[in-house]
Protein backbone atom coordinates (compact mmCIF):
# COMPACT_ATOMS: atom_id res chain seq x y z
CA UNK A 1 0.00 0.00 0.00
CA UNK A 2 1.40 3.24 -0.72
CA UNK A 3 1.98 6.14 2.34
CA UNK A 4 -0.73 8.23 1.50
CA UNK A 5 -0.61 10.17 4.41
CA UNK A 6 2.50 10.52 6.35
CA UNK A 7 3.35 14.03 6.26
CA UNK A 8 6.19 14.59 9.18
CA UNK A 9 5.93 16.30 11.95
CA UNK A 10 6.20 20.00 11.37
CA UNK A 11 9.01 20.48 13.90
CA UNK A 12 11.06 17.83 11.76
CA UNK A 13 11.47 20.39 8.98
CA UNK A 14 10.71 23.32 10.82
CA UNK A 15 14.32 23.49 12.32
CA UNK A 16 16.21 23.53 9.31
CA UNK A 17 13.84 26.50 7.77
CA UNK A 18 14.76 28.45 10.33
CA UNK A 19 18.00 27.94 11.24
CA UNK A 20 19.31 29.38 7.50
CA UNK A 21 18.65 32.45 7.15
CA UNK A 22 20.67 32.91 10.33
CA UNK A 23 23.57 31.46 8.42
CA UNK A 24 23.11 33.94 5.50
CA UNK A 25 23.18 36.59 8.71
CA UNK A 26 26.01 35.33 9.59
CA UNK A 27 28.05 35.28 5.68
CA UNK A 28 26.36 39.13 5.94
CA UNK A 29 28.26 40.18 8.72
CA UNK A 30 31.47 38.38 7.57
CA UNK A 31 31.17 40.31 4.31
CA UNK A 32 30.37 43.48 6.82
CA UNK A 33 33.65 42.87 8.97
CA UNK A 34 35.90 41.86 6.32
CA UNK A 35 35.21 44.83 3.94
CA UNK A 36 36.57 44.88 0.26
CA UNK A 37 39.06 42.06 1.02
CA UNK A 38 36.76 39.55 0.60
CA UNK A 39 36.09 41.04 -2.78
CA UNK A 40 39.74 40.21 -3.74
CA UNK A 41 39.53 36.55 -5.44
CA UNK A 42 37.22 33.42 -5.08
CA UNK A 43 40.25 32.15 -2.79
CA UNK A 44 40.41 34.51 0.02
CA UNK A 45 39.92 32.26 3.24
CA UNK A 46 36.94 34.75 4.27
CA UNK A 47 35.45 34.20 0.74
CA UNK A 48 35.30 30.64 1.17
CA UNK A 49 33.91 30.66 4.60
CA UNK A 50 31.19 33.03 3.03
CA UNK A 51 30.80 31.06 0.37
CA UNK A 52 30.04 27.98 2.08
CA UNK A 53 27.85 29.63 5.04
CA UNK A 54 25.61 30.65 2.25
CA UNK A 55 25.71 26.80 0.10
CA UNK A 56 25.76 24.53 3.58
CA UNK A 57 24.44 26.80 5.77
CA UNK A 58 21.39 28.27 3.70
CA UNK A 59 21.22 26.04 1.12
CA UNK A 60 22.02 22.73 2.16
CA UNK A 61 19.95 23.21 5.61
CA UNK A 62 16.72 24.32 3.39
CA UNK A 63 17.06 21.33 0.49
CA UNK A 64 17.54 19.07 3.41
CA UNK A 65 14.80 19.89 5.15
CA UNK A 66 12.57 20.09 2.53
CA UNK A 67 13.47 16.61 0.87
CA UNK A 68 12.31 15.41 4.50
CA UNK A 69 8.79 16.99 4.26
CA UNK A 70 8.36 16.36 0.68
CA UNK A 71 10.19 12.31 0.37
CA UNK A 72 6.74 10.74 1.76
CA UNK A 73 4.52 13.16 0.25
CA UNK A 74 5.49 13.20 -3.45
CA UNK A 75 7.65 10.07 -3.41
CA UNK A 76 5.79 7.98 -0.90
CA UNK A 77 8.96 7.61 0.67
CA UNK A 78 9.22 7.25 4.35
CA UNK A 79 12.34 7.91 6.44
CA UNK A 80 12.05 5.72 8.97
CA UNK A 81 12.20 8.14 11.82
CA UNK A 82 11.95 11.59 9.90
CA UNK A 83 12.23 13.51 13.44
CA UNK A 84 15.79 11.77 14.47
CA UNK A 85 17.09 11.88 11.12
CA UNK A 86 16.36 15.92 11.40
CA UNK A 87 17.70 16.21 14.41
CA UNK A 88 20.99 14.55 13.67
CA UNK A 89 21.11 16.23 10.26
CA UNK A 90 20.37 19.85 11.62
CA UNK A 91 22.78 19.09 14.37
CA UNK A 92 25.50 18.09 12.38
CA UNK A 93 25.00 20.84 9.33
CA UNK A 94 25.28 23.38 11.84
CA UNK A 95 28.31 22.55 13.99
CA UNK A 96 29.99 21.09 10.53
CA UNK A 97 29.06 24.19 8.71
CA UNK A 98 30.79 26.71 11.00
CA UNK A 99 33.68 24.65 11.73
CA UNK A 100 34.14 24.64 8.41
CA UNK A 101 33.60 28.29 7.51
CA UNK A 102 35.86 28.90 10.56
CA UNK A 103 38.52 26.38 9.37
CA UNK A 104 38.25 28.22 6.26
CA UNK A 105 38.40 31.50 7.56
CA UNK A 106 41.66 31.12 10.52
CA UNK A 107 43.18 28.95 8.26
CA UNK A 108 43.22 26.33 10.95
CA UNK A 109 43.55 22.65 9.28
CA UNK A 110 42.31 20.72 12.25
CA UNK A 111 38.39 22.48 12.06
CA UNK A 112 38.21 21.42 8.91
CA UNK A 113 38.99 18.12 9.62
CA UNK A 114 36.49 18.44 12.17
CA UNK A 115 33.96 19.27 9.92
CA UNK A 116 34.97 17.19 7.17
CA UNK A 117 33.79 14.57 9.54
CA UNK A 118 30.85 15.79 11.18
CA UNK A 119 29.53 17.02 7.65
CA UNK A 120 30.34 13.90 6.18
CA UNK A 121 28.94 11.67 8.84
CA UNK A 122 25.71 13.82 8.97
CA UNK A 123 24.98 13.46 5.56
CA UNK A 124 25.94 9.87 5.22
CA UNK A 125 22.98 9.63 8.03
CA UNK A 126 20.84 10.73 5.44
CA UNK A 127 22.23 9.66 2.40
CA UNK A 128 21.45 5.78 4.24
CA UNK A 129 17.98 6.37 5.39
CA UNK A 130 16.81 8.44 2.26
CA UNK A 131 18.01 5.73 -0.08
CA UNK A 132 16.58 3.06 2.53
CA UNK A 133 13.19 5.33 1.89
CA UNK A 134 13.80 5.19 -2.08
CA UNK A 135 14.77 1.76 -2.34
CA UNK A 136 11.37 -0.17 -3.00
CA UNK A 137 9.63 2.97 -4.83
CA UNK A 138 8.86 2.77 -8.40
CA UNK A 139 10.57 6.40 -10.22
CA UNK A 140 6.82 7.00 -11.96
CA UNK A 141 7.60 10.40 -11.66
CA UNK A 142 10.03 12.60 -13.27
CA UNK A 143 10.11 14.04 -9.61
CA UNK A 144 10.37 10.68 -8.14
CA UNK A 145 13.75 9.97 -10.40
CA UNK A 146 14.55 13.55 -9.93
CA UNK A 147 15.29 12.54 -6.21
CA UNK A 148 17.20 9.83 -6.79
CA UNK A 149 19.66 11.46 -9.12
CA UNK A 150 19.45 14.41 -7.00
CA UNK A 151 20.53 11.97 -4.14
CA UNK A 152 23.48 10.98 -6.00
CA UNK A 153 24.24 13.98 -6.75
CA UNK A 154 24.76 15.06 -2.90
CA UNK A 155 27.19 11.86 -3.03
CA UNK A 156 29.38 13.10 -5.58
CA UNK A 157 29.41 16.79 -3.67
CA UNK A 158 29.65 14.90 0.12
CA UNK A 159 32.79 12.73 -1.42
CA UNK A 160 34.63 15.75 -3.46
CA UNK A 161 34.11 18.24 -0.37
CA UNK A 162 35.24 15.84 2.18
CA UNK A 163 38.26 14.82 -0.06
CA UNK A 164 39.25 18.49 -0.59
CA UNK A 165 38.84 19.31 3.07
CA UNK A 166 41.17 16.17 4.21
CA UNK A 167 43.39 17.64 1.30
CA UNK A 168 44.18 20.84 2.06
CA UNK A 169 44.38 19.60 5.65
CA UNK A 170 47.06 17.64 5.08
CA UNK A 171 48.36 19.88 2.28
CA UNK A 172 47.97 16.75 -0.17
CA UNK A 173 49.24 17.21 -3.57
CA UNK A 174 45.81 17.42 -5.31
CA UNK A 175 44.57 19.73 -7.94
CA UNK A 176 42.59 21.90 -6.11
CA UNK A 177 41.62 24.66 -8.87
CA UNK A 178 40.24 21.92 -11.06
CA UNK A 179 38.76 20.23 -7.94
CA UNK A 180 37.27 23.12 -6.91
CA UNK A 181 35.07 23.73 -9.81
CA UNK A 182 34.34 20.25 -10.23
CA UNK A 183 33.05 20.74 -6.18
CA UNK A 184 30.78 23.16 -7.43
CA UNK A 185 29.83 21.46 -10.64
CA UNK A 186 28.30 18.58 -8.13
CA UNK A 187 27.11 21.34 -5.40
CA UNK A 188 25.07 23.25 -7.93
CA UNK A 189 24.31 21.45 -10.87
CA UNK A 190 23.74 17.17 -9.75
CA UNK A 191 22.76 18.46 -6.92
CA UNK A 192 21.12 21.17 -6.23
CA UNK A 193 19.92 21.67 -10.07
CA UNK A 194 18.40 18.26 -10.15
CA UNK A 195 17.07 18.87 -6.92
CA UNK A 196 15.71 21.88 -7.89
CA UNK A 197 14.36 20.56 -11.25
CA UNK A 198 12.73 17.53 -9.66
CA UNK A 199 10.49 20.37 -7.03
CA UNK A 200 10.19 22.33 -9.58
CA UNK A 201 8.28 20.10 -11.74
CA UNK A 202 5.58 19.92 -8.91
CA UNK A 203 5.25 23.35 -7.43
CA UNK A 204 5.59 25.94 -10.59
CA UNK A 205 2.45 24.18 -11.60
CA UNK A 206 1.00 24.28 -8.17
CA UNK A 207 1.88 27.62 -6.61
CA UNK A 208 1.19 29.67 -10.17
CA UNK A 209 -1.19 27.53 -12.12
CA UNK A 210 0.93 27.15 -15.24
CA UNK A 211 0.49 24.52 -17.69
CA UNK A 212 3.03 21.66 -16.46
CA UNK A 213 6.28 20.76 -17.53
CA UNK A 214 6.65 18.82 -20.99
CA UNK A 215 7.30 14.97 -19.71
CA UNK A 216 10.16 14.90 -22.16
CA UNK A 217 11.93 17.63 -20.01
CA UNK A 218 10.98 16.15 -16.71
CA UNK A 219 12.81 12.61 -17.83
CA UNK A 220 15.30 13.99 -19.26
CA UNK A 221 16.78 17.07 -17.78
CA UNK A 222 17.93 15.17 -14.46
CA UNK A 223 20.00 12.35 -16.15
CA UNK A 224 21.58 14.68 -18.30
CA UNK A 225 23.10 17.21 -16.18
CA UNK A 226 23.94 13.66 -13.77
CA UNK A 227 25.40 12.12 -16.78
CA UNK A 228 27.53 15.28 -17.39
CA UNK A 229 28.74 15.55 -13.97
CA UNK A 230 29.76 12.68 -14.53
CA UNK A 231 31.77 13.37 -17.99
CA UNK A 232 33.51 16.57 -16.25
CA UNK A 233 34.48 14.11 -13.53
CA UNK A 234 36.29 11.57 -15.89
CA UNK A 235 37.87 14.77 -17.76
CA UNK A 236 39.50 16.38 -14.57
CA UNK A 237 40.74 12.28 -14.04
CA UNK A 238 42.53 11.91 -16.74
CA UNK A 239 42.96 15.33 -17.66
CA UNK A 240 41.01 15.56 -20.89
CA UNK A 241 40.61 19.60 -21.11
CA UNK A 242 38.67 19.63 -23.89
CA UNK A 243 36.24 16.65 -22.62
CA UNK A 244 35.73 18.90 -19.40
CA UNK A 245 34.71 21.93 -21.74
CA UNK A 246 32.44 19.98 -23.10
CA UNK A 247 30.71 18.91 -20.24
CA UNK A 248 30.75 22.64 -18.97
CA UNK A 249 28.89 23.84 -22.10
CA UNK A 250 26.52 21.17 -21.63
CA UNK A 251 25.79 21.57 -18.51
CA UNK A 252 25.43 25.42 -19.19
CA UNK A 253 22.65 24.52 -22.01
CA UNK A 254 21.35 22.13 -20.19
CA UNK A 255 20.27 24.62 -17.19
CA UNK A 256 19.27 27.47 -20.08
CA UNK A 257 16.65 25.27 -21.00
CA UNK A 258 15.42 24.87 -17.99
CA UNK A 259 15.39 28.56 -17.60
CA UNK A 260 13.78 29.21 -20.34
CA UNK A 261 11.55 26.87 -20.23
CA UNK A 262 10.86 27.84 -16.36
CA UNK A 263 10.17 31.45 -17.80
CA UNK A 264 7.84 30.42 -20.24
CA UNK A 265 5.54 28.26 -18.01
CA UNK A 266 5.31 31.39 -15.79
CA UNK A 267 4.36 33.64 -18.11
CA UNK A 268 1.01 31.01 -19.23
CA UNK A 269 0.76 31.24 -15.53
CA UNK A 270 -3.43 31.30 -14.54
CA UNK A 271 -2.99 33.57 -11.37
CA UNK A 272 -3.74 36.89 -11.91
CA UNK A 273 -1.29 38.60 -9.26
CA UNK A 274 1.86 38.27 -9.48
CA UNK A 275 2.49 37.55 -5.70
CA UNK A 276 6.02 37.08 -3.91
CA UNK A 277 6.75 33.65 -5.13
CA UNK A 278 6.84 34.24 -8.77
CA UNK A 279 9.08 37.57 -8.01
CA UNK A 280 11.28 35.50 -6.51
CA UNK A 281 11.40 33.12 -8.73
CA UNK A 282 11.92 35.03 -11.83
CA UNK A 283 14.90 37.24 -10.19
CA UNK A 284 15.95 33.42 -9.18
CA UNK A 285 16.04 32.46 -13.14
CA UNK A 286 17.09 36.06 -14.55
CA UNK A 287 19.82 35.48 -12.18
CA UNK A 288 20.83 31.84 -13.31
CA UNK A 289 20.40 32.89 -16.65
CA UNK A 290 23.09 35.06 -16.84
CA UNK A 291 25.16 32.95 -14.43
CA UNK A 292 24.86 30.06 -17.10
CA UNK A 293 25.95 32.02 -19.57
CA UNK A 294 29.04 32.99 -18.14
CA UNK A 295 29.55 29.57 -17.84
CA UNK A 296 29.27 29.01 -21.80
CA UNK A 297 31.61 31.51 -22.26
CA UNK A 298 34.33 29.75 -20.16
CA UNK A 299 33.48 26.49 -21.42
CA UNK A 300 34.39 28.03 -24.92
CA UNK A 301 36.80 31.06 -24.11
CA UNK A 302 38.63 29.75 -20.94
CA UNK A 303 40.56 32.81 -20.55
CA UNK A 304 37.62 34.75 -19.55
CA UNK A 305 37.67 33.48 -16.61
CA UNK A 306 40.54 35.32 -15.80
CA UNK A 307 38.80 38.43 -16.05
CA UNK A 308 38.76 40.73 -12.89
CA UNK A 309 35.44 39.68 -10.95
CA UNK A 310 34.33 37.41 -12.95
CA UNK A 311 34.11 34.05 -10.66
CA UNK A 312 32.99 35.67 -8.37
CA UNK A 313 29.78 37.52 -10.51
CA UNK A 314 29.03 34.20 -10.88
CA UNK A 315 29.42 32.65 -7.65
CA UNK A 316 26.34 35.94 -6.56
CA UNK A 317 24.59 35.11 -9.74
CA UNK A 318 24.33 31.52 -9.38
CA UNK A 319 24.45 31.09 -5.95
CA UNK A 320 22.66 34.55 -3.90
CA UNK A 321 20.75 35.49 -7.04
CA UNK A 322 19.47 31.77 -8.52
CA UNK A 323 19.24 29.76 -5.55
CA UNK A 324 18.16 31.67 -2.22
CA UNK A 325 15.79 33.42 -4.61
CA UNK A 326 14.24 29.98 -5.23
CA UNK A 327 14.23 29.04 -2.09
CA UNK A 328 13.11 31.77 -0.36
CA UNK A 329 10.18 32.14 -3.37
CA UNK A 330 9.67 28.77 -2.11
CA UNK A 331 9.83 29.16 1.94
CA UNK A 332 7.16 31.51 1.43
CA UNK A 333 4.20 29.16 0.71
CA UNK A 334 5.64 26.32 2.54
CA UNK A 335 6.22 27.07 5.63
CA UNK A 336 2.62 29.08 5.97
CA UNK A 337 0.62 26.45 3.78
CA UNK A 338 2.31 23.83 6.53
CA UNK A 339 1.42 25.47 9.40
CA UNK A 340 -2.10 26.33 8.46
CA UNK A 341 -2.35 22.38 7.38
CA UNK A 342 -1.42 21.48 11.15
CA UNK A 343 -3.24 23.80 12.28
CA UNK A 344 -6.54 22.45 10.12
CA UNK A 345 -5.58 18.88 11.68
CA UNK A 346 -5.66 20.02 15.10
CA UNK A 347 -9.26 21.73 14.68
CA UNK A 348 -10.19 18.45 13.39
CA UNK A 349 -12.71 19.93 11.17
CA UNK A 350 -14.53 21.45 14.56
CA UNK A 351 -12.41 24.76 14.48
CA UNK A 352 -11.64 26.30 11.30
CA UNK A 353 -7.52 27.27 10.95
CA UNK A 354 -6.45 31.03 10.15
CA UNK A 355 -5.92 31.38 6.34
CA UNK A 356 -1.94 31.36 5.48
CA UNK A 357 -2.35 35.35 5.14
CA UNK A 358 -2.52 35.70 8.49
CA UNK A 359 0.06 33.51 9.54
CA UNK A 360 2.33 35.17 7.28
CA UNK A 361 1.16 38.67 6.26
CA UNK A 362 1.87 39.33 2.29
CA UNK A 363 2.86 42.60 3.03
CA UNK A 364 5.72 41.79 5.39
CA UNK A 365 6.99 39.07 2.37
CA UNK A 366 6.60 41.78 -0.04
CA UNK A 367 9.16 44.22 1.88
CA UNK A 368 11.24 41.64 2.53
CA UNK A 369 11.93 40.97 -1.14
CA UNK A 370 12.68 44.21 -2.14
CA UNK A 371 15.33 44.63 0.56
CA UNK A 372 17.15 41.32 -1.11
CA UNK A 373 16.63 42.69 -4.54
CA UNK A 374 18.65 45.69 -3.23
CA UNK A 375 21.44 43.39 -1.82
CA UNK A 376 21.74 41.60 -4.78
CA UNK A 377 22.36 45.05 -6.84
CA UNK A 378 24.88 45.54 -3.87
CA UNK A 379 26.57 42.29 -4.12
CA UNK A 380 27.24 42.53 -7.58
CA UNK A 381 27.97 46.20 -7.70
CA UNK A 382 30.43 45.55 -4.78
CA UNK A 383 32.16 43.15 -7.27
CA UNK A 384 33.10 46.15 -9.19
CA UNK A 385 34.04 48.46 -6.54
CA UNK A 386 34.88 46.72 -3.04
CA UNK A 387 35.85 50.34 -1.53
CA UNK A 388 33.16 51.69 -1.65
CA UNK A 389 29.83 49.07 -1.42
CA UNK A 390 31.65 45.90 0.07
CA UNK A 391 30.51 46.90 3.61
CA UNK A 392 27.03 47.75 2.59
CA UNK A 393 26.59 44.86 0.76
CA UNK A 394 27.56 42.54 3.89
CA UNK A 395 25.23 44.87 5.71
CA UNK A 396 22.18 44.71 3.50
CA UNK A 397 23.00 40.83 2.90
CA UNK A 398 22.73 40.72 6.69
CA UNK A 399 19.73 42.86 7.28
CA UNK A 400 17.60 41.20 4.52
CA UNK A 401 18.47 37.58 5.93
CA UNK A 402 17.09 38.97 9.43
CA UNK A 403 14.31 40.49 7.95
CA UNK A 404 13.65 36.83 6.33
CA UNK A 405 14.08 34.94 9.93
CA UNK A 406 11.96 37.60 11.08
CA UNK A 407 9.19 36.71 8.63
CA UNK A 408 9.36 33.22 9.55
CA UNK A 409 9.67 33.42 12.84
CA UNK A 410 6.70 35.26 13.14
CA UNK A 411 5.02 32.77 11.34
CA UNK A 412 5.74 29.87 13.55
CA UNK A 413 4.97 32.16 16.68
CA UNK A 414 1.53 32.81 15.21
CA UNK A 415 1.64 29.23 14.62
CA UNK A 416 1.53 28.38 18.25
CA UNK A 417 -0.55 31.17 18.99
CA UNK A 418 -3.06 29.89 16.74
CA UNK A 419 -2.57 26.21 18.00
CA UNK A 420 -3.19 27.50 21.65
CA UNK A 421 -6.44 29.15 20.62
CA UNK A 422 -7.78 26.50 18.49
CA UNK A 423 -7.15 24.04 21.84
CA UNK A 424 -9.01 26.29 24.14
CA UNK A 425 -11.71 26.45 21.44
CA UNK A 426 -12.21 22.89 21.09
CA UNK A 427 -11.75 21.90 25.15
CA UNK A 428 -14.89 24.45 25.62
CA UNK A 429 -17.02 22.77 22.93
CA UNK A 430 -19.75 20.38 24.51
CA UNK B 1 -9.44 4.97 -24.31
CA UNK B 2 -10.50 6.87 -21.80
CA UNK B 3 -9.43 6.22 -18.16
CA UNK B 4 -10.90 7.52 -14.73
CA UNK B 5 -7.43 9.18 -14.38
CA UNK B 6 -7.55 11.36 -17.77
CA UNK B 7 -11.43 11.60 -17.40
CA UNK B 8 -11.16 13.13 -13.27
CA UNK B 9 -8.10 15.06 -14.14
CA UNK B 10 -9.92 16.80 -17.32
CA UNK B 11 -12.37 17.93 -14.39
CA UNK B 12 -9.22 19.16 -12.46
CA UNK B 13 -8.51 21.40 -15.35
CA UNK B 14 -12.08 22.48 -15.45
CA UNK B 15 -12.11 23.08 -11.67
CA UNK B 16 -8.72 25.39 -12.40
CA UNK B 17 -10.22 27.18 -15.00
CA UNK B 18 -13.60 28.59 -12.95
CA UNK B 19 -10.67 29.48 -10.40
CA UNK B 20 -8.24 31.43 -12.36
CA UNK B 21 -11.57 33.17 -13.34
CA UNK B 22 -12.84 34.16 -10.75
CA UNK B 23 -8.79 35.69 -9.69
CA UNK B 24 -9.07 37.72 -12.89
CA UNK B 25 -12.28 39.04 -11.69
CA UNK B 26 -10.54 39.86 -8.37
CA UNK B 27 -7.45 41.63 -9.97
CA UNK B 28 -10.03 43.93 -11.43
CA UNK B 29 -11.70 44.41 -8.07
CA UNK B 30 -14.76 43.24 -9.77
CA UNK B 31 -16.39 42.16 -6.65
CA UNK B 32 -19.90 41.41 -8.54
CA UNK B 33 -18.34 39.53 -10.93
CA UNK B 34 -15.87 37.55 -8.89
CA UNK B 35 -18.82 36.49 -6.77
CA UNK B 36 -20.86 35.78 -9.85
CA UNK B 37 -17.66 33.14 -11.57
CA UNK B 38 -16.55 31.43 -7.77
CA UNK B 39 -20.37 30.42 -7.86
CA UNK B 40 -19.65 28.56 -10.69
CA UNK B 41 -15.96 27.49 -9.77
CA UNK B 42 -18.03 26.03 -6.05
CA UNK B 43 -20.57 23.93 -7.96
CA UNK B 44 -18.41 22.61 -10.11
CA UNK B 45 -16.00 21.62 -7.69
CA UNK B 46 -18.62 20.35 -5.43
CA UNK B 47 -19.96 18.08 -8.15
CA UNK B 48 -16.65 16.76 -8.42
CA UNK B 49 -16.10 15.62 -5.06
CA UNK B 50 -19.94 14.56 -4.95
CA UNK B 51 -19.43 12.55 -7.73
CA UNK B 52 -16.33 10.78 -6.18
CA UNK B 53 -17.69 10.05 -2.54
CA UNK B 54 -21.17 8.72 -3.67
CA UNK B 55 -19.40 7.25 -6.66
CA UNK B 56 -15.93 6.72 -7.42
CA UNK B 57 -14.98 5.57 -3.77
CA UNK B 58 -17.49 3.62 -2.94
CA UNK B 59 -16.86 1.45 -6.23
CA UNK B 60 -13.40 1.83 -5.27
CA UNK B 61 -14.15 0.42 -1.61
CA UNK B 62 -16.05 -2.25 -2.62
CA UNK B 63 -13.92 -3.67 -5.29
CA UNK B 64 -10.51 -3.26 -2.87
CA UNK B 65 -11.78 -3.77 0.20
CA UNK B 66 -10.23 -0.56 1.15
CA UNK B 67 -11.70 1.85 3.36
CA UNK B 68 -9.61 3.43 5.63
CA UNK B 69 -6.64 4.08 3.32
CA UNK B 70 -6.30 6.69 0.52
CA UNK B 71 -10.15 7.38 -0.19
CA UNK B 72 -10.64 8.30 3.49
CA UNK B 73 -7.28 10.53 3.10
CA UNK B 74 -9.26 12.38 0.32
CA UNK B 75 -12.63 12.52 1.69
CA UNK B 76 -11.05 14.52 4.73
CA UNK B 77 -9.53 16.65 2.41
CA UNK B 78 -12.75 17.07 0.56
CA UNK B 79 -13.62 18.54 4.04
CA UNK B 80 -11.17 20.79 4.68
CA UNK B 81 -11.77 22.29 1.18
CA UNK B 82 -15.67 22.64 1.72
CA UNK B 83 -14.79 24.81 4.39
CA UNK B 84 -12.09 26.89 2.33
CA UNK B 85 -14.66 27.53 0.07
CA UNK B 86 -17.04 28.78 2.80
CA UNK B 87 -14.32 31.09 3.85
CA UNK B 88 -13.88 32.35 0.63
CA UNK B 89 -17.85 32.92 0.01
CA UNK B 90 -17.86 34.92 3.10
CA UNK B 91 -14.89 37.36 1.83
CA UNK B 92 -16.66 38.00 -0.98
CA UNK B 93 -19.74 38.68 0.70
CA UNK B 94 -18.50 41.23 2.79
CA UNK B 95 -15.80 42.37 -0.26
CA UNK B 96 -13.05 41.95 2.10
CA UNK B 97 -10.07 41.39 -0.62
CA UNK B 98 -7.40 40.66 1.66
CA UNK B 99 -9.42 37.66 3.30
CA UNK B 100 -10.47 36.73 -0.18
CA UNK B 101 -6.61 36.68 -1.02
CA UNK B 102 -5.50 34.62 2.06
CA UNK B 103 -8.15 31.91 1.89
CA UNK B 104 -7.53 31.86 -2.41
CA UNK B 105 -3.97 31.29 -1.46
CA UNK B 106 -4.68 28.34 0.57
CA UNK B 107 -7.27 27.10 -1.46
CA UNK B 108 -4.78 26.99 -4.55
CA UNK B 109 -2.28 24.93 -2.58
CA UNK B 110 -4.68 23.05 -0.80
CA UNK B 111 -6.43 22.05 -4.44
CA UNK B 112 -3.42 21.49 -6.08
CA UNK B 113 -1.47 19.14 -3.81
CA UNK B 114 -4.61 16.96 -3.39
CA UNK B 115 -4.95 16.80 -7.62
CA UNK B 116 -1.51 15.74 -7.63
CA UNK B 117 -2.34 12.56 -5.06
CA UNK B 118 -5.66 11.74 -6.94
CA UNK B 119 -3.63 12.21 -10.38
CA UNK B 120 -0.49 10.56 -9.56
CA UNK B 121 -1.69 8.15 -6.70
CA UNK B 122 -5.48 7.17 -6.48
CA UNK B 123 -6.79 7.60 -9.75
CA UNK B 124 -4.06 5.14 -11.14
CA UNK B 125 -5.16 2.39 -8.42
CA UNK B 126 -9.02 3.13 -9.28
CA UNK B 127 -7.92 2.32 -13.03
CA UNK B 128 -6.27 -0.74 -11.89
CA UNK B 129 -8.83 -1.85 -9.89
CA UNK B 130 -12.04 -1.05 -11.92
CA UNK B 131 -10.59 -1.87 -15.24
CA UNK B 132 -13.25 -3.98 -15.83
CA UNK B 133 -15.83 -1.59 -14.62
CA UNK B 134 -14.25 1.45 -16.01
CA UNK B 135 -16.42 2.64 -19.07
CA UNK B 136 -19.58 1.82 -17.17
CA UNK B 137 -18.38 3.91 -14.35
CA UNK B 138 -17.10 6.73 -16.71
CA UNK B 139 -20.42 6.65 -18.38
CA UNK B 140 -22.18 7.47 -15.01
CA UNK B 141 -19.83 10.01 -13.74
CA UNK B 142 -20.06 11.70 -16.82
CA UNK B 143 -24.06 11.91 -16.40
CA UNK B 144 -23.57 13.03 -12.63
CA UNK B 145 -21.63 15.90 -13.52
CA UNK B 146 -22.80 19.09 -14.19
CA UNK B 147 -22.43 19.99 -18.10
CA UNK B 148 -19.15 21.88 -18.26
Amino acid sequence: MIAFENAPPFAAPLRFFLTAPLFAVLAGLLVLFEGPDLFASRWMPATLAATHLITIGFMLQVMLGALIQIMPVVAGANLGHPLRVARILHAGLTLGCLLLSAGFYFSRPSLLIGAAWILGGALAVFLVAGARALIGVASTSPTIRGIKLALFGLFGLALLGVGMAFGIAGGWPLPFAGLTDLHAAWGLGAWGGILLAAVAYVVVPMFQLTPGYPAWSGWWFPPSVLGLALLWSLAVGIDAVILGRLAQAGLALAGMAFGIQTFRLQRQRRRARADVTYRYWQIGLGATLLALLQLLIVAIWPGAAELPGWSLAFGVLLVAGGYVSFIVGMLYKIIPFLAWMHLQNQGMAKVAAPNMNKLLPDLDMQRQLKAWGLTLLLLLAAIGWPDWLARPAGLALAASSGWLWLNLYGATRRYRHFGRDIDEKLAALP
Amino acid sequence: MTTIRTFMTDDHRHCDDLFAETEQAMAKNDFALAAASFSGFCTALLAHFDVEEKTLFPAFETKTGMSGGPTQVMRMEHLQMRGLLEDAKEALRTTNSEDYLGVAETLVIMMQQHNMKEENILYPMCDQHLAAESAVLIEQIEKELPAA
